[in-house]
């Protein structure tokens, strides 16, 4: 078995892969990418809306700055983010954003004057400032009180991967493609890298770091119908639950999109609610005001999806083969501007549906889009059980979004995520050395060695492909977007068995190199673990938070679950995670849990809940400086960062005196 | 598969090289090869019409000779026949200035001319086509157009006569049968290429309509022109008095 | 509704790792769903017919670039060619032309994009290396803004790789993709390339002059990018550039 050594190996070349390992080459360290397919196809590329960052240059953004984006983005987790983590990203989104300008992303910009924009499906004449002619627009997205959203038409996600891929390659990042990370190799304490199988030859290979990031993002395919891309199996997530040290965090939060394509699932941005479509139901009937009268289709997104579902159980769904949908209508932003700002959508539209959006309504219905959930990590981005295992982005719950993401906040979390990590994962390089137990390593590599020979030689009889159907199955009909404790039961059990049946998978297609039926094997098995955490957590939680809803338990309850659910593997032969929880202090919350502002207020508060609120007002009335918000911020929560993100970031209207709120 | 896929940076060609290839002499190339095949189509094009005034009678295409010889210069009114020996001449330049950029195009190598009818085969699309058809035309006419440049040096002598006595009895027939196909398919292609080539316009598809129009137009042209050469030809005896006007 | 269609898939298979293995057509016949894509066919015939059937899927959405291959003699995005668009229920599948194959129709675009990137240096080279991010960054008129996005649209399928009669012939031609690139970062202002910068890049045989706008490129392009255009653009710049040189 080969053995490659470098500094920082970083596993996964999305967005906050990539960054991490810019971040990593920046400071000298020698830096290794490994990734299943060419970087530029990584999944961040699909991210369509944008990307939240408080710049406050256009006129529906003004007042914007870093405590409002915290404040979003905390209301959105429903109080499940870890609060200094939201503070340190809320903080840095607006200098990465500009970075990104540095590095070539062509943000969308501000013009002076006019412009006609659909809000509330009215048309309405915003006054952009002159001073903010040319500097990075925003737009609208759900669950925000400003226009917050950077974007470049409606391929963000595509400019800043190509952007942050490009810069990679000027520094001679190199990226091993098609190369499958299977385990990591770790020593009870420390992680030591990975084993590697090349999806082209089939050779086995140990890549040793003295750090490595585990940005592989979501798990989304462990769902029948998912808008993420195929790729997105939770092997990341299963290389950390398989260490049996390592824990998941929050894994039952997964977020449903309201709308993904009908029956493909393939998304359609929250740009265009952002813009001004609506949802209307069979009758044409714009539904969405009746249920949320004040944010209507920009409510938080795991609020429109379970207003949808509610709407559709009503038969109020358009019938179709594939089961009950809605519609989008986008057909009141008009031609030009579907073939501007959402040709995206519109491509999508033309040649997976037939259909024209700019005088056509698009048939959607909530499908799994985001998982919240992933390795758990400190906010340094580390593994609080497994030195030297980092984990960022999608793959990670670093936890910024506790249980329910905000639109344009996952393109945020991996550049954001991505740069002050990657400075933690560099400063951790520096400060530890390369530890080398040659046995150690192959003994981890024989592990693999010795799965693929069962898998090719034994003689099991159950296919790949299979078990992976049933287990979407069961997560799409059991673990979607309303649960309850009896179907949560079903899952576990069944997915267990699952489990239990991938211990004799065979093979048809018996090659060591190129082998597709291989590698649904390989990932079979390490998917069903990763699925019943999801289940496992789902069914202990008897609460419904963020976008876990549980309508036997349909309240959320501060007092038995402010808390994080920790998942991890006992042991190889285990069929069932183990969950542990990890409570979140209310006492260190700059924002104490209230009411999200969306449909009954029915939480059951903590017991510290008044009480931190009581401290929060005597140490703002003992402060000198009231009106400096960064004091009170100070006074409140003090978080950390690398020292180089510390300065506050500059605004237009710091400056200039521009007047916000001037809709006509 | 190679452990680190940083590859070796690939050779460009040399900006430090002298003489032709410098790669100054790739932008001129370029430009030379447009320029020259853009004067050649227009001249086609002049010339075909200027030919087929035969299709008016021997009168009108008498003038018209007289007139392109400089019968107005001399005293006779009957022109300067040297005059088209040194036109064809600096044709002859102009079309070997032409080819020798022209040939960079070719496939040169077996494998490149394979790579080329497999892509054809494969992936058949209509541009491609024009460009084979075009570089076939080009082939044939590195070797036509000369014969005709040289025929036209050696016997310069034009008129609805002369022109028709070399047609028919010189058998110029067979020359002008397989080189009119050839030169307006690659001239009006050429012209067409070339105008997208250099963004002249964006108007694409509606060029090629056009082109194709033009082709066809000039194919029938010329083959009327021939057809009144051959015509003309056949009724003449020989030897083969030269045409006068007027009688 | 009709009864579903029988669809015939010609595919091309060959492992060049398996030195006893020799490229062929393997036809795989299958029922016709609803909205059915090459996606979902080739999918069901490695479910049901072969497992070992090599192809390239990441977002099945048409935004990703990894699925090119020809289909019926037409190289695009195998992801969202629909079924339904061959009336003859005849399909033939092949691998991307000018790139190293993997297997079947798995071939190496990857390997491909990323040497052409670090041989024409394709990433912004920034003009103001000092930059702060914590303060306001510097404007941009806004339609050079839509305008490099309108450039940056590419997804590096290869299809116009592929689609390219004189790449095909001449390996070492950079291809639309690559001057499509250096036209981006040529109109972007904030890049402190000059003209003669790309034209010590692209100013030769292999580059911009190589071409000759046989214009498989934007005929096949999946993202109707205007190759057209730009290379024309590219040509006349560089043209006039060398007059500097």
């Amino acid at each position: 078995m080969k053995i490659i050594y470098t500094d920082s190996l970083v596993v996964g070349a999305g967005l906050a892969g990539l960054r991490v390992a810019i971040a990593s080459k920046e400071r000298g360290l020698d830096t290794i990418v490994l990734s299943l397919i060419p970087a530029k196809r990584s999944h961040s590329v699909a991210a369509q809306g944008g990307m939240q960052a408080s710049l406050a240059n256009t006129v529906s953004g003004m007042g914007d700055n870093e405590d409002v984006h915290f404040q979003d983005t905390v209301k959105g987790s429903d109080w499940g983010c870890d609060q200094n983590v939201a503070r340190m990203f809320t903080h840095c989104a607006p200098k990465a954003v500009r970075e990104l300008a540095h590095w070539g992303v062509p943000w969308s910009r501000v013009s002076q004057g006019d412009r006609e924009v659909i809000v509330n499906a009215q048309k309405v004449t915003l006054t952009e400032a002159k001073e903010a002619h040319g500097l990075i627009n925003a737009r609208d997205f759900g669950g925000t009180q400003k226009w917050r959203t950077c974007y470049t038409a409606d391929g963000t996600g595509h400019s800043l991967l190509y952007a942050v891929d490009n810069r990679a390659i000027s520094m001679g990042i190199p990226v091993h493609e098609r190369m499958e990370a299977l385990k990591i190799i770790h020593d009870g304490k420390r992680c030591h890298g990975v084993i590697a199988r090349c999806l082209i030859t089939g050779e086995i290979r140990a890549y040793v770091a003295k750090s490595t990031t585990i940005a592989t993002g979501g798990y989304g395919r462990i769902y029948e119908v998912s808008t993420n891309a195929i790729i997105c199996e939770g092997i990341g997530q299963a290389l950390a639950l398989e260490t049996g040290v390592a824990t998941l965090g929050n894994m039952e939060a997964v977020q449903f999109h309201p709308t993904a394509i009908v029956p493909v699932g393939i998304l359609t941005t929250e740009g265009c609610r952002g813009d001004g479509g609506v949802l209307r139901d069979k009758d044409g009937y714009r539904f969405m005001p009746d249920y949320e009268p004040d944010k209507k289709e920009l409510a938080s997104r795991d609020v429109v999806s379970r207003r949808m579902t509610e709407h559709m159980r009503k038969g109020k769904g358009v019938n179709s083969p594939y089961g009950p949908h809605l519609w989008l209508d986008i057909t009141l932003l008009g031609q030009k501007h579907i073939d501007t700002n959402l040709r995206e959508v519109k491509e999508i539209c033309q040649h997976f549906l037939g259909i024209d959006p700019v005088t056509e309504w698009i048939p959607v219905r909530p499908t799994q889009h985001y998982s919240m959930g992933g390795i758990r990590t400190k906010p340094n981005g580390e593994s609080p059980q497994l030195s030297g295992l980092f984990s960022v982005g999608e793959a990670a719950c670093w936890d910024m979004h506790g249980f329910n993401r905000l639109g344009g906040n996952s393109l945020a979390e991996a550049v954001v995520g991505g740069m002050i990590i990657g400075q933690y994962v560099a400063d951790f390089c520096e400060h530890t050395s390369l530890n080398i137990d040659t046995q150690l390593i192959e003994s981890f590599g024989q592990q693999i060695d010795a799965e693929i020979n069962q898998l090719i030689d034994g003689n099991g009889t159950e296919k790949a492909i299979t078990l992976k159907q049933e287990m979407q199955k069961i997560m799409m009909d059991y673990v979607g977007i309303f649960r309850n404790g009896a179907q949560l039961d079903q899952a576990v059990k069944a997915l267990s068995e699952l489990l239990m049946r991938s211990h004799n998978i065979g093979l048809t297609c018996k090659k060591r190199h190129a082998n597709p039926e291989l590698v649904d094997a390989l990932r079979v098995k390490r998917m069903l673990k990763v699925a019943l955490t999801v289940a496992c957590g789902a069914n202990a939680r008897t609460e419904s938070r963020g976008a876990h809803s549980r309508e036997d338990y349909p309240e959320r309850n501060d007092r038995d679950w402010l808390n994080r659910t920790l998942s991890s593997w006992p042991d190889e032969n285990a069929l069932l995670p183990t969950l542990t929880y990890e409570a979140i202090d209310v006492m260190g919350m700059e924002l104490p849990p209230g009411y999200r502002g969306y449909g009954i207020n029915n939480a059951i508060a903590h017991p510290d809940t008044q009480k931190r609120q009581q401290q929060i007002e005597q140490i703002l009335t003992e402060l000198n400086n009231p009106s400096d918000r960064h004091a009170k911020q100070a006074a409140l929560m003090p978080y950390e960062l690398p020292d180089q993100f510390k300065p506050a970031n500059q605004r237009l209207f710091d400056n200039v005196d521009v007047k916000g709120d001037t809709a006509k | 598969m190679a452990a680190n896929p940083l590859p070796a940076k690939a050779v460009l060609s040399s900006n430090h090289a002298k003489g032709f290839s410098h790669p100054i002499w790739a932008a001129r190339a370029d430009r030379l090869q447009s320029a020259t095949g853009v004067l050649l189509g227009l001249f086609l094009i002049m010339h075909l019409h200027f030919e087929s005034s035969i299709l008016f009678g021997k009168e009108v295409f008498y003038q018209v000779a007289q007139f392109l010889e400089g019968g107005i210069f001399s005293e006779t009114g009957h022109g300067f026949p040297i005059l088209t020996q040194i036109f064809s001449a600096f044709m002859l330049l102009i079309v070997l200035v032409h080819a020798v950029f022209a040939l960079r195009r070719f496939p040169t190598q077996i494998g490149q001319w394979r790579a080329l009818r497999q892509q054809m085969q494969f992936l058949p699309h209509e541009d491609t086509k024009i460009w084979f058809w075009q570089m076939i035309s080009g082939f044939l006419l590195f070797f036509l157009v000369p014969v005709h440049l040289f025929a036209m040096m050696t016997n310069p002598e034009i008129g609805p006569h002369l022109s028709a006595e070399r047609v028919v009895h010189h058998n110029a027939w067979m020359l002008y049968v397989l080189l009119l196909p050839a030169v307006t398919v690659h001239a009006i292609f050429g012209l067409y290429r070339v105008s997208i080539k250099w963004g002249l316009t964006t108007q694409r598809f509606a060029l090629l309509k056009l082109a194709k129009v033009l082709l066809a137009y000039l194919m029938v042209l010329g083959v009327a022109s021939l057809v009144a050469y051959i015509i003309i030809g056949r009724s003449l005896s020989l030897p083969v008095v030269p045409f006068v006007p007027g009688l | 509704m009709s009864q579903a269609r029988q669809l015939t898939f010609s595919i091309f298979r060959y492992d060049p790792q398996d030195p006893n293995d020799k490229p062929q057509m393997v036809r795989y016949v299958i029922t016709e769903t609803p909205g059915m894509t090459v996606f979902i066919a080739l999918n069901k015939i490695r479910e049901t017919q072969d497992p070992s059937l090599q192809f390239d899927f990441v977002c099945r959405a048409g935004i990703c670039g990894s699925c090119a291959m020809v289909i019926n003699g037409k190289p695009t995005l195998a992801c969202r060619t629909l079924t339904a668009n061959f009336p003859s229920a005849e399909i033939k599948l092949m691998p991307l032309p000018g790139f190293e194959l993997i297997g079947d129709l798995s071939v190496n675009t990857g390997k491909f994009m990323r040497e052409l990137a670090e041989r024409l240096q394709l990433w912004l080279h920034p003009n103001d290396t000092d930059m702060d991010i914590h303060r306001i960054e510097a404007p941009m008129a806004p339609e050079e803004a839509a305008k490099l996005y309108e450039l940056e649209r590419c997804v590096e399928c290869g299809v116009c790789v592929s689609a390219c009669a004189t790449k095909q012939m001449r390996d070492t031609f950079v291809g639309a993709v690559g001057l499509m690139k250096i036209a981006r970062f040529e109109l972007d202002s904030r890049d402190s390339r000059t003209s003669d910068d790309f034209y010590h890049v692209i100013g030769n045989q292999d580059g911009v002059f190589g071409c000759m706008t046989l214009l498989g490129c934007q005929d096949a392009c999946p993202k109707n990018l205007p190759h057209m255009q730009q290379i024309a653009y590219l040509r006349r710049k560089m043209t006039l550039s060398v007059t500097n040189l």
